[in-house]
């Protein structure tokens, strides 16, 4: 099972807050540069793109290198006009993407 | 639940028996056990591998011929301090190269700050600061047979026997010699952080149970799920422990414990294999992240109880003093025992190379904890295996009896710490 991403946003706010959104996503970050027991190279297998949109448009993102550890904890803010709906996108190097979501009521 | 000791055994007599009636009648129940008072537990095999494999990514090092909390094997220190008349003329240059080589058990300035000379970058100071050793009119016989085996002047030093142990060669030990006689004053160091003696002892201030902080959370997310997931004998935890959060709110707290039906301590991780086996069917090894999950769930819902193991009866009580006698065995082949590190009196709260080493009292609260440094989740039993694996000695499986008796001490050096895991530490 995979494990849930970790997103922290302030419930409710008021029109033009700017609110403080804290995410960390489970995923192995690996380098590609380090080797398995058998000296064989283990594959690049990292999140590269991380994204977040705001009912539906784009607020924040970011691309990520194979410097960043493990477990990438991300930590970002974003002034809110409306109520709506937080969505987040980790995109690996194997296609995958994780999302997650999360709504705030906008006074 | 708040009581512990013979109330909890009875509560759990009662427990197991009320969820032996509600086991679904699928479930195969070996007859025999339809009347025990106790959880029931598998009893006939292993919880964990064997042989038993160290793992894939640990240091491949061979260590036999030396002692492990099983054998004692390693060689015993000579009977006397070897006489040395003529004086040694060693390579000092050499001698310089190899007090760092950190290919020989971490190297001297692990433990010794060695002038400006030996380096500067990080040592320790579990031993004393040897910076002006060169002028303390040392004669080569002590500054040899103190670097082969000091055992011969202080039978009860932390030092590896360097020599004895085959560490280094008597013609490297005349290198180290010949520049210890040159180290004449006090190291200099750029920073306040490079001096052992000035570097801050670090502080664990992360809020371990925060999930956007600690990892390991996930783990508990991941046992949850376990939780209701059914084994092959039809059942799952839930269905005889469906109000985990009540009926395992101090029980974490009490283990290890000594198990009159497998004759050893059992812990949490190794009572979760054997009690799996018996009731779901599921085949939780040791060490699979299956166990290691519930190891901490179950802890975690004990978190906030102090504490209290049963070191009293006869058993329990023999067990524990097992336990202290391992805890002070020398092991590996550099020769350290748990003491050496982990008491006061000794190397604990002081620095090894640039790490700090805790004291006992401390550390068994939280564990299972997330390692930073390994990325992954770790149990006691596997703290157990590296501390090993780190003095040069080899591991046992993680259900070793011998790994029953140090945990059972090492907890009851804890108690009245309150449960907080999964922890967090580098």
């Amino acid at each position: 099972m995979a494990d849930k991403p970790r997103v922290k946003v302030a419930g409710q706010a008021h029109k033009g807050d700017i609110v403080q959104i804290k995410t960390l996503v489970s995923h192995v970050m690996e380098t590609g540069l380090r080797k398995d027991e058998n000296g064989q190279i283990i594959p690049r297998r990292i999140i590269n793109r991380f994204t977040c949109e705001f009912n539906g448009r784009l607020v924040f993102s970011c691309d990520l290198g194979t410097g960043i550890a493990a477990n990438p904890y991300l930590q970002f803010s974003a002034r809110v006009e409306e109520s709506g709906t937080f969505r987040f996108n980790w995109i690996d190097d194997d296609g995958v993407t994780i999302t997650a979501e999360e709504s705030i009521s906008v006074s | 639940m708040i009581q512990r000791g013979p109330i909890v055994c009875a509560l759990a007599a009662a427990m197991s028996l009320w969820l032996f009636a509600r086991l679904p009648t699928t479930a195969a129940q070996p007859a025999s056990t339809a009347r025990v008072s106790v959880a029931p537990l598998e009893t006939e095999s292993e919880a964990a591998p064997r042989p038993w494999r160290r793992y894939p990514d640990w240091p491949k090092r061979d260590s036999t011929g030396f002692s492990t909390l099983a054998v004692l094997v390693s060689p015993a220190p000579p009977s006397a301090p070897r006489r040395i008349t003529a004086s040694i003329l060693g390579d000092a240059a050499t001698g310089q190269r190899l007090v760092a080589d950190r290919t020989r058990g971490g190297s001297c300035l692990a433990c010794h700050v060695m002038g400006s000379a030996g380096g500067t970058d990080l040592p320790g100071n579990v031993g004393p600061d040897l910076s002006e050793i060169g002028r303390l009119g040392r004669d080569d016989e002590w500054l040899f047979n103190y670097v082969y085996d000091a055992r011969v002047y202080h039978p009860d030093t932390i030092m590896p026997p360097w020599g004895t142990h085959g560490i280094f060669t008597e013609g490297e030990i005349n290198d180290i010699v010949a520049f210890l006689k040159t180290l004449k004053a006090p190291a200099i160091f750029k920073q306040s952080l490079d001096d052992p003696q000035r570097r801050p002892p670090p502080a664990e201030r992360r809020d371990n149970l925060d999930p956007l902080v600690n990892p390991g959370m996930w783990v508990v997310d991941r046992a949850q799920e376990l939780w209701k997931l059914v084994g092959p004998r039809g059942a799952a935890c839930a269905t005889c422990h469906s109000e985990p959060q009540k009926s395992f709110a101090a029980w974490a707290a009490s283990m290890p414990k000594w198990e009159p039906r497998l004759a050893k301590v059992l812990g949490v991780e190794e009572f979760v294999t054997r009690h799996a086996r018996m009731t779901t069917g599921h085949d939780w090894l040791m060490e699979s992240a299956e166990n290691t999950a519930l190891a901490v769930y179950l802890r975690y819902l004990a978190n906030g109880s102090p504490i209290q193991v049963d070191i009293e009866s006869g058993d329990a009580k023999q067990a524990y003093e097992r336990g202290a006698n391992l805890n002070a065995r020398k092991l590996g082949q550099l020769n350290f025992s748990c003491l050496d590190c982990h008491s006061p009196d000794r190397g604990a709260l002081k620095w090894i190379r640039g790490q700090w080493l805790g004291e006992q009292k401390g550390q068994l609260d939280h564990y299972p904890t997330w390692r930073t440094s390994q990325q992954s989740i770790w149990d006691i039993r596997r703290r157990f295996q590296w501390c090993q694996v780190a003095v040069w000695a080899d591991e046992l499986p993680p259900d070793a009896n011998e790994y029953g008796d140090l945990e059972l001490y090492l907890t009851a050096k804890n108690a009245g710490l309150k449960l907080n895991v999964p922890g967090i530490r580098h």
